[in-house]
């Protein structure tokens, strides 16, 4: 699927049955800028994964390189390994568009396409060929379903995607998102830019999402990660500086950093 | 105390001064920190422009509305006739439709070529090769715009109109020639335009159509040409503008035959090439200056057109 597969690739065994993505000594440069430092982190299937840190620190580096957005920067460089269904994902001969169907990503700031809902949400079944009235209107349907969004739009699929507020915009990129079935969603700060309450629609739909794909949020937001993640990455200056499950990480974290961090002594 | 809108409770006697809005008048004009002073000698300028918009337009009007008021010609007939004879003494006839046929072809013809090939290096400096596109081409452009149009007239003469000879035959001379010249000449027009329309739509829409998984010739057409359609629309009407209103360069090359053409390649005349042609051949006040002026004013007319047509994309463009 991913790849014209080629002998030279390495297939590992799988290592551990529920990992979907495991990440081994990755390294991004920016340039002269060594933006993440030998990381190495697992995503977990059907989880969510939280990365949490300061600013700069290479959250959204990370994030991006895991779908190769990163590519699309010029002056972005990766070495290291990103194992997903026995392949490496930074090897050359990775098909990234047909990647970025399988892991898919939502962005800090909703960024829906200016068009109707309906053309949003078909966008990415264009993009893979996907044709037919009927399929195309089936898939919106349930994509919109998924995001928690149809009850609220589904009167008013022609209108523009930009006369939704905030919060439905977001969790219309979700929609977009889901529509491909991917396998992974990548979501940096999808609630930073939201209110409360759209924030917590926004938790109680990645919580329902668990079910059918492995997530992996960045957030800001302490109280966030702590309600909705499985497990937490602790990011600082590029580094890994604590992976654990979510409920240990937040009681009984194990370096001085994560603890200050995590209770807000910096940041 | 309650202070209604637009009033003042606050009367001229008032001791302190310090917050209170200074009154327009030549002391305040004069004074070097008045902020007054800036807005006087803008509002002067702006008025000087609409002033001269405003009586161009008036005379153009008045003048060109002479040939039916004066001189008695049916504008109906002068619209829609199709033989220009003014030197006739018996049976002279002032039929324009040939020469609005003409500026409309060449126009059209003229858009044709220079929308696709405008558009499509527009796309090619901002889409797939940032960097050396950008570099390449963008001096090309400003060079192409500054070269007068007389020199693209010239080029014409001495290439395109042979080529057409040897090509179709005839003289070579007539609506393609001319097309293809200020189709040339307005490209760099929309091709700027159109860089800075598809430079505008916001990167977040790419990165949506990557992150969805688009190739990038899906995202160029189905996000990034959607998102900029009214400004490209915008950059190919204005090229059309100036495509109309271009006189010496068609001039040129179009043959200057004041009849109906059968053909692309026959000689004909656009509405511009009447008027610097027959002009100075001209006395004041005759019947042959007032049709000219006629003529200008059609070419005005279709400014105005050309402007609300902009306006009218522009206001669409807006996304609500
Ligand atoms: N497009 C880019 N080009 C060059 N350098 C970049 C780019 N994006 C990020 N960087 C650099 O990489 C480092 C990590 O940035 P990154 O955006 O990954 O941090 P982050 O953890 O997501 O921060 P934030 O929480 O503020 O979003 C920073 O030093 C930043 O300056
Ligand atoms: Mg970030």
């Amino acid at each position: 699927m991913l790849t014209q597969l080629k002998e030279n690739i390495v297939y590992p065994e799988p290592k551990k049955q529920n990992i979907i993505i495991e990440v081994n000594e990755l390294n991004v440069y920016y340039k002269n800028n060594h933006a993440v430092k030998n990381v190495s982190l697992p995503i977990r299937e059907r989880s969510i994964t939280a990365l949490i840190g300061p600013s700069g620190c290479g959250k959204s580096t990370f994030l991006r390189t895991i779908n190769r957005m990163n590519d699309l920067i010029p002056g972005a460089k990766c070495q290291g390994e990103i194992m997903y269904d026995g392949i490496n994902l930074l090897d050359k001969k990775i098909d990234v568009v047909a990647l970025r169907k399988e892991i898919g990503m939502v962005f800090q700031k909703p960024n829906p396409f200016p068009k109707s809902i309906y053309e949003n949400i078909a966008m990415p079944l264009k993009f893979a060929g996907i044709r037919g009235k009927k399929r195309l209107n089936d898939i919106v349907e349930e994509s919109l379903y998924q995001a928690a969004l149809l009850d609220e739009v589904k009167d008013r699929l022609s209108q523009s995607a930009l006369s939704l507020s905030g919060g439905q915009q977001q969790r219309l990129c979700i929609a977009r998102a889901l529509a491909l079935k991917p396998k992974v969603l990548l979501l940096d700060e999808p609630t930073s830019a939201l209110d409360p309450v759209s924030s917590a629609k926004i938790e109680d739909l990645l919580l329902s999402l668990k079910k059918q794909v492995s997530l992996a949020v960045v957030t800001h937001n302490m109280q966030q990660a702590a309600r909705i993640a499985d497990q937490t990455a602790f990011f600082y200056e590029g580094e890994v500086v604590e992976y654990n499950d979510t409920s240990i990480m937040f009681t009984k974290p194990v370096y001085k950093k994560t603890e200050d961090y995590i209770n807000g002594r910096f940041g | 105390m309650i202070v209604k809108n637009g009033e003042s409770s606050l009367d001229h006697k008032t001791v302190n001064r310090r917050l209170i809005k200074e009154n327009v008048s030549y002391r305040t004009f004069l004074s070097r920190n008045s902020e007054n002073r800036g807005k006087i000698l803008i509002f002067i300028c702006a008025s000087l422009i609409m002033a001269a918009t405003m009586s161009i337009t008036l005379f153009l009007t008045l003048q060109g509305i002479r040939s039916f008021t004066v001189d008695g010609l049916n504008p109906i007939k002068f619209l829609t006739g199709i033989h220009w004879n003014p030197e006739s003494h018996q049976h002279a006839s002032y039929g324009a439709l040939p020469f609005i046929f003409g500026s409309f072809t060449v126009t059209i013809l003229a858009a044709l070529i220079a929308a696709p090939i405008g558009i499509g290096s527009a796309l090619f400096m901002t889409e797939i090769a940032k960097t050396w596109g950008q570099k390449m081409l963008q001096p090309v452009i400003e060079i192409l715009v500054g070269i007068p149009s007389v020199v693209y007239g010239l080029i014409g003469l001495s290439v395109i109109v042979p080529f057409i000879r040897s090509q179709f035959g005839g003289l070579g001379f007539g609506m393609l020639a001319a097309a293809i010249v200020v189709g040339i000449m307005i490209l760099p027009t929309v091709a700027s335009l159109a860089a800075d329309a598809i430079k505008s739509v916001p990167d977040e829409w790419r990165q949506a159509s990557y992150a969805l998984g688009a190739t990038k010739w899906q995202t160029i057409y189905k996000v990034v040409i959607p998102a900029a359609l009214p400004s490209l629309l915008t950059a190919v009407v204005l090229g059309m503008a100036r495509a109309f209103g271009e006189a010496l360069a068609v001039q040129m090359v179009i043959g200057n035959a004041k009849v109906l053409p059968h053909s692309l390649i026959e000689p004909a005349a656009t509405l511009t090439t009447m008027i610097t042609l027959s002009m100075g051949h001209t006395t004041d006040g005759s019947v042959l200056n007032d049709a000219l002026w006629s003529l200008g004013l059609i070419l005005l007319i279709m400014t105005y057109i050309f402007i609300i047509l902009i306006r009218f994309l522009s206001k669409r463009g807006r996304l609500s």
